[in-house]
């Protein structure tokens, strides 16, 4: 089966679902979950599209890497999509579209299509946050997603008429082979670096996060704080291994970014008093967590602290916002005692929590454990710092967001949660909990991708 | 000199984005970005003396001067999400509109 099909079905479906309004989430959790069940009769390999060759016309490229990404991000949509289906049924296109728009985010091989695709997933995003009744914030995420893309494309464009290619992996061999030094281009590769980092939530660029998710509905939480970014992040990692030379002065800027954006989410989280609001800023430090790695080079673990985190935003932010939407508002003082009588929710919650502050016999600390090992192993010792450092602080804003979610002796918060999400949301805390044990998978297929992604993802 | 004036644009529209509280002026700020931007791109493919790369019988063999064709191409797609972007940002402001009576972002109250 051609990969290409994971972007033509859904938008032939969204078109579709405009014609029979009314089973437009029908066909939403079908397309859906044929995805994900399409994604294992798919060849790898590169997908010509239009019949020019590489450096000339489109590619798709399905290699392990956007095998893995496409895997994941699809399995979280589909999850998203099941739990939300009868809530939200007028958004049932525009999620379609944003499926379509995501899948050829991850697939592509052509800057400029990456482009196209990063506008088509991002008008499905600000469409769909509409349903949070915020419509200023959406503006706010609308404009700075558009001055981003704006950016990329300037960037990429520079990059064109210095290269005179579009093709990822025939960019990156122009740059090795022309000869320049990596000051020539720093100044392209920063725009689109600061056209990704609004997207991917890094600090200076991120002003719309608090609007869109501390306001955020079941779903649009997760879907923003979980599909959203894993994808971005896969996509992030694709660039920053395969295109992007990171070196000299660029990398001195993206490092203080990226210090910034650790540090100072951490801090804000430490500071918040709203459940919402502590998630929101602890997945603004881990998606820089997430740049830095790939940056270090170790793209394994990267992969793996995307899909730690990926699970882990996607169930809290699900408990979070049914909570919230039947207590009223989500402050701290208000969930207090929310888990006396949910005790199962209350485990699934705990052991994710856990598992992204880094604690043992947890997935998030075998991936923590190996990217500190690696980044001592390749002799950089400032990273390792700071990301010990921020994880006390994770720490202890967890723990204590814990504690009061536990303990209250009367008065206890009534909240219903319905079985399908329990079933979610058990189950991603048992895979989380199985494979921070059982480390034997992660550790070889971290350790293979590290490789075999490098030379294949850009190669045609 | 083209490349000039479509970077002056561009941080028109860059700077009336920073400095503008009015939504429709920020949708038009944006615009007046993107067309900017658009115009840089075409300007990338530009050729002094260079024609339209389209074989006519007046013009049928390669020697000729062509201009480059592919930004030509990239800005059209360039319009047409530019488009739609605005089309979804009056939506919003009419939805902004309906909410709290005022297009000024400081007359809201809100952040």
């Amino acid at each position: 089966m051609s990969a290409i099909l994971l972007i033509a079905v859904p938008l032939l479906a969204a078109f579709i679902s405009i014609l029979f309004k009314k089973y437009a989430h029908y066909i939403l959790v079908f397309v859906s979950f044929a995805s994900v069940f399409a994604l294992g009769y798919m060849d790898l390999g590169t997908i010509t599209v239009g019949g020019f060759n590489a450096p000339f016309g489109i590619v798709l490229i399905l290699d392990d890497y956007s095998l893995i990404a496409l895997y994941i991000v699809n399995t979280l949509f589909f999850l998203v999509a099941i739990l939300n289906c009868n809530e939200f049924k007028k958004v049932g296109s525009i999620m379609l579209v944003a499926l379509a728009g995501l899948n050829g985010l991850l697939l592509t091989g052509d800057l400029f299509n990456l482009f196209v695709f990063l506008e088509v997933a991002g008008i499905a995003a600000y469409l769909i946050t509409t349903t949070n009744k915020k419509p200023l914030a959406s503006f706010n995420y609308l404009i700075q997603g558009t001055v981003g893309s704006s950016l990329y494309l300037l960037g990429l464009i520079l990059l064109y008429a210095m290269f005179g290619t579009l093709n990822m992996a025939d960019m990156a061999s122009s740059i090795a082979n022309s000869g320049y030094g990596a000051g020539v281009t720093a100044f392209p590769f920063l725009l689109m670096f600061i056209g990704f980092g609004v997207e991917a939530k890094l600090l200076p660029f991120n002003s719309w996060t608090k609007g869109i998710l501390a306001n955020s509905n079941r779903l649009t939480g997760p879907m923003i704080a979980s599909v959203y970014a894993a994808a971005i992040g896969f996509v992030f990692g694709r660039l920053l291994t395969n295109v992007f030379v990171i070196e000299d002065t660029f990398l001195i800027i993206v490092t203080i970014i990226l210090i910034f954006s650790v540090v100072a989410g951490e801090a804000m989280a430490y500071a918040s008093t709203k459940v919402r609001e502590i998630l929101l800023y602890s997945s603004v430090a881990q998606a820089a967590l997430v740049v830095v790695v790939f940056m270090s080079g170790f793209t394994g673990w990267a992969v793996y602290l995307i899909i730690g985190n990926a699970a882990a935003k996607l169930v809290l932010f699900l408990i979070t916002n049914t909570a919230t939407k039947q207590l009223g508002n989500d402050d701290v003082e208000t969930f207090k005692g929310l888990f006396v009588n949910n005790k199962v929710i209350g485990l699934a919650f705990t052991a994710v929590t856990l598992s992204v502050i880094g604690l043992p016999m947890f997935l998030g600390f075998v991936t923590k454990m190996n990217i500190l090992e690696n980044m001592f192993v390749s002799g950089d010792y400032i990273w390792p710092a700071i990301i010990l450092i921020t994880s006390v602080v994770e720490g202890i804003y967890f723990i204590r967001l814990l504690l009061n979610l536990w303990y209250k002796e009367n008065d206890l918060p009534e909240v219903k949660f319905e079985f399908v999400l329990k079933y979610v949301v058990v189950i991603i805390a048992v895979l989380i909990m199985v494979f921070g044990v059982y480390t034997e998978p992660v550790q070889d297929s971290a350790d293979n991708l590290v490789a075999y992604s490098y030379i294949e993802g850009g190669n045609l | 000199m083209l490349q000039y004036a479509a970077i002056a644009m561009l941080m028109l529209g860059l700077y009336g984005l920073l400095t503008q509280r009015n939504i429709i002026k920020i949708i038009v700020s944006i615009n007046i970005l993107e067309i900017g931007l658009n115009l840089f791109i075409v300007s990338v493919g530009y050729v002094e003396g260079g024609i339209a790369p389209i074989l006519t019988s007046d013009f049928n063999n390669n020697g000729l001067v062509f201009v480059d064709p592919l930004p030509s191409a990239l800005v059209l797609t360039a319009i047409v999400i530019g488009v739609g972007t605005t089309a979804l940002g009056l939506a919003l402001a009419k939805n902004i509109y309906q909410k709290y009576g005022t297009f000024e972002i400081d007359e809201m109250g809100e952040e």
